[in-house]
């Protein structure tokens, strides 16, 4: 049986009632934790029979035979502890159920929007928060979508009491979709709502000149202190102070050139998110070090393309030195991150560079490897802990970790599972 | 020359030499039966693409080709009950929402076929879409890729209508003004339709019966004026048609089982059902079965409640579940989709491997054939390089009824050769 079948029985059994009512949809009990006897899985580190000690919110310890008066000792002997996975790019918190639109409000009016902050919006009541977190994704980049410039991403974890609790950067970069000369631009990524910029592309590129050169422009001025504050052209800064990256929707050769000429013409760091032909242009990507966030693996390739050229892709951009993370894309499967990156795996990415590239290389490209990506002395305590190889579909993730709360397994899949395993056998006559 | 042409032509059309022979063996392999546990170093032979033996001591007959499983994981080959990979024409007859009287038509070079062979799927059931709440008829095929048309039908499988319910049969999705909206638009309309057209499908039974009698009787007597799409119904109300029934809610699949009680007809196969955990025991009471998505949830409000435990609550129940792709890019991996269930449900591996082997072709009538790796049996397998739900999982090769139609090795060199020789590709 697994960690999550036995605890989900001894939950419905009761036994853990009283925390489970308390928090129910409640990001977890705060520390402080003794992980015991675990070994401990960072991308480039195995380390055998290791604990772990979280302290408000940290990992404080990680080393053989710690202690801790006070903490709630896990047991871990037997089990793995990796840190937790994160998704590139998703809408969660922004978007719920992808049909209703009231509940899809991942886009603002309005082509240049620097200003949009996706942090501010965030539900922290999103079930597909629950959901996410359940299979070990603890942080995942969740952005608006949409015109020109489609506002500020985020870099969230998946559990927390307020959007502000929820954040590790309220702003992780700036999604920008260059307007394609070639047409493919005109209506974005996935077209109508949620997709890029609509509108003639040879006039939208005008624009996106005037406007970069008026925030570059207003940088200086504001530098120099001449110019007066403006809140659009300040939320540029932070790109041209290099803080923060450009997150640019490209997929051809073409396109992804284009962006990395971008990048350069204005001076901003550029990250590419799709990616489909990263491949083509991957000693570029290598030599110019700009990362790529690629779009989900679990896809198909165009008619003529050989038939695992989405599943080889990662390999090969591994064997040129290009960073890149893993993504979904939507929402409601970020937990299946795990799952791309098995296929990629299957299809020539060494493990490593899959682990590499579901924790500490996202958060290398925005900036938060302080933060998150390893378990390691002083970074937030976000890990799960599994009975196998969580790129093994027989593994199960039996507890997780965010921020350094033990995050109960309340989620809306395990509720109705355990709502439903409970239904008393019905004896009917048809 | 003309004679020349044709015969250049026909030599051509012949089957490439890796198809020509349908006997093929594979050895030193872990052999996944499904019915009767796994074979560690077993060996597996197919002769005239049927499996004449399989077992950890089988004589490999003298000269047979032999592939050499040495760590390799071979499992029977792949079922999708529920597919659109290969229809030509569009898969919704729109006009109406009842027209069981159609049939989906297929065509034989859509490279999804290929693609999924590539994920070790040999057959799969063609399903008519979900706009109507009794739509078209399936065809069940093995993808015999480049194969004609006809030679793909999986000659014994069930015949299978689609019925469909919920959102997309009463268009709840749709801006039509209430002018333009077809009935049904609610899941209550869905109701009424069944009963309604099954009761017409009764009566028109019941005149044929008559006739039948009174023709014996009486030479002259009338003949009833013949109608397809009545003809379809007492089909399903005989079980002469399988009903496979596009559904998402607990609700409607009780509403549609009841109706189905009344009317004195039976559904084969729930496809979807995502909510069927919710409903298990009355599935179960009514004799059928599920054909579920392993984990998709959000994507529409009739979603909301699916859970990937679904198919490990059903099998715990006793409702025997298959897991489906209904996409061109899912059923490229649904080795992957069938161990989620145990990556969330726990389920046994092989009641997991079983989700897209055995219990798939159960439900398309043709267990007799294919999905479980016994003597006698067609010999359609595919052979991973580990195992299926492992992290290095990759299919090698498929084979159906002996014949390779995927070959890993040969997909690699072959892309090679024409990268190195193709337009724009250097020599």
């Amino acid at each position: 049986m697994s960690g999550v079948f036995v605890r989900s029985l001894i939950v419905a059994a009761g036994i853990l009632a009283p925390v489970v009512l308390a928090a129910q949809a409640a990001p977890g009990e705060d520390g402080p934790y003794l992980i015991k006897g675990g070994t401990v899985v960072n991308a480039d580190q195995r380390m055998a029979n290791t604990d772990i000690v979280v302290r408000n919110g940290r990992i404080t310890q990680v080393g053989p035979n710690l202690s801790l008066a006070g903490a709630k000792v896990i047991d871990a002997k037997g089990k793995f502890i990796y840190p937790g996975m994160i998704d590139a790019n998703t809408g969660i918190g922004l978007q719920e159920i992808g049909g209703v639109q009231t509940m899809n409000l991942r886009q603002e009016l309005g082509e240049f929007n620097p200003h949009i902050r996706a942090v501010v919006a965030l539900n922290v009541e999103s079930e597909i928060l629950g959901v996410t977190r359940m299979n070990g994704v603890t942080s995942v980049i969740t952005s608006p979508t949409g015109g020109v410039i489609s506002g500020q991403a985020a870099l969230i974890n998946t559990a927390g009491w307020t959007w502000e609790d929820l954040a590790i950067s309220k702003n992780a970069g700036i999604v920008i979709n260059l307007p394609s000369a070639a047409g493919g631009g005109r209506r974005g990524g996935g077209g109508g709502r949620g997709g890029g910029p609509t509108g003639d592309p040879a006039q939208l590129a005008a624009e996106l000149e005037q406007f970069m050169q008026a925030s570059k422009d207003y940088d200086a001025g504001r530098a120099a202190k001449t110019t007066k504050l403006d809140l659009i052209y300040e939320s540029m800064r932070p790109l041209f102070a290099k803080e923060i990256p450009a997150i640019i929707p490209a997929n051809t050769d073409a396109q992804i050139r284009s962006a990395i000429a971008f990048g350069e013409k204005w001076g901003i760091r550029v990250v590419i998110q799709g990616g489909q032909q990263a491949f083509k242009v991957r000693q570029l990507l290598a030599q110019k070090n700009v990362p790529v966030i690629l779009g989900a693996i679990e896809a198909a390739p165009g008619d003529a393309d050989p038939y695992d050229e989405v599943y080889a892709q990662p390999g090969l951009l591994y064997e040129a030195g290009v960073k890149f993370a893993f993504s979904t894309g939507n929402g409601s499967n970020a937990r299946h991150v795990p799952l791309h990156a098995q296929l990629a795996v299957a299809y020539g990415l060494p493990e490593e560079g899959a682990m590499k590239a579901l924790t500490i290389w996202p958060a290398e490209i925005f900036g938060a490897d302080k933060q998150i990506g390893s378990i390691a002395q002083g970074k937030l305590a976000n890990f799960f802990i599994t009975n196998g190889d969580p790129l093994d579909l027989r593994t199960q993730v039996t507890q997780v970790f965010i921020k350094g709360r033990e995050v109960p397994d309340d989620d809306r899949h395990h509720r109705l599972y355990l709502k439903y395993k409970a239904r008393p056998v019905t004896k009917i006559t048809p | 020359m003309r004679i020349l042409n044709y015969a250049g032509i026909a030599l051509a059309l012949a089957a490439p030499a890796a198809l020509a022979a349908q006997d093929i063996a594979i050895k030193n392999a872990t052999i996944a039966t499904i019915t009767n546990g796994d074979i560690q170093n077993g060996t597996i032979v197919i002769q005239k693409g049927k499996i004449t033996a399989v077992g950890a001591n089988v004589q490999i007959p003298a000269g047979m080709k032999t592939i050499d499983g040495t760590g390799k994981f071979v499992m029977p080959g792949i079922i999708d009950a529920h597919s659109h990979a290969a229809l030509e024409g569009g898969i919704n007859e729109n006009s109406e929402s009842v027209t069981p009287e159609v049939q989906v038509q297929l065509k034989n070079d859509d490279p999804v076929i290929y693609r999924a062979l590539a994920g070790g799927v040999i057959a799969a059931n063609q399903l008519h879409g979900s706009a109507n709440t009794i739509g078209g008829q399936s065809r069940v095929i093995k993808f015999k890729w480049g194969m004609p048309v006809d030679s793909m039908y999986f000659k014994g499988a069930y015949r299978i209508v689609k019925f469909a319910l919920g959102e997309n049969v009463t268009r709840a999705s749709s801006d039509a003004g209430i002018d333009d909206r077809r009935f049904p638009m609610s899941r209550m309309g869905v109701d009424f339709l069944l009963h309604y057209w099954f009761d017409k499908a009764k009566d028109y039974d019941k005149e044929w019966q008559d006739y039948r009698a009174e023709v014996k009787k009486n030479p002259n007597a009338l003949m009833p004026r013949r109608d397809l799409r009545l003809e379809a119904l007492v089909d399903i109300l005989h079980g002469d048609l399988k009903v496979h029934a596009h559904s998402y809610r607990g609700d409607e699949i009780l509403m549609l089982i009841r109706a189905a009680d009344d009317e004195g007809f039976k559904i084969n196969t729930f496809q979807h059902a995502l909510e069927a955990y919710k409903v298990a025991d009355e599935i179960k009471a009514h004799g059928a079965t599920v054909s579920t998505f392993a984990d998709m949830w959000a994507y529409k409000a009739e979603a909301w409640d699916a859970i990937p435990f679904n198919m490990a609550l059903l099998t715990e129940r006793g409702v025997l579940v298959s897991v489906n792709s209904d996409s061109d890019e899912r059923i490229r991996r649904l080795y992957q989709e069938a161990g989620v269930g145990v990556r969330y449900g726990n389920m046994p591996v092989n009641e997991a491997l079983k989700m897209i082997t055995l219990n798939p072709a159960k439900q398309l009538g043709v267990d007799k054939w294919v999905g479980s790796l016994e003597v006698g049996k067609d010999g359609d397998i595919a052979i991973f390089n580990s195992h299926p739900f492992s992290p290095t999982a990759m299919v090698e090769y498929t084979i159906i009824e002996g014949k390779v139609y995927f070959d890993r090795n040969d997909a690699v060199t072959l892309r090679k050769s024409v990268a190195n020789t193709g337009p724009g590709g250097a020599k």
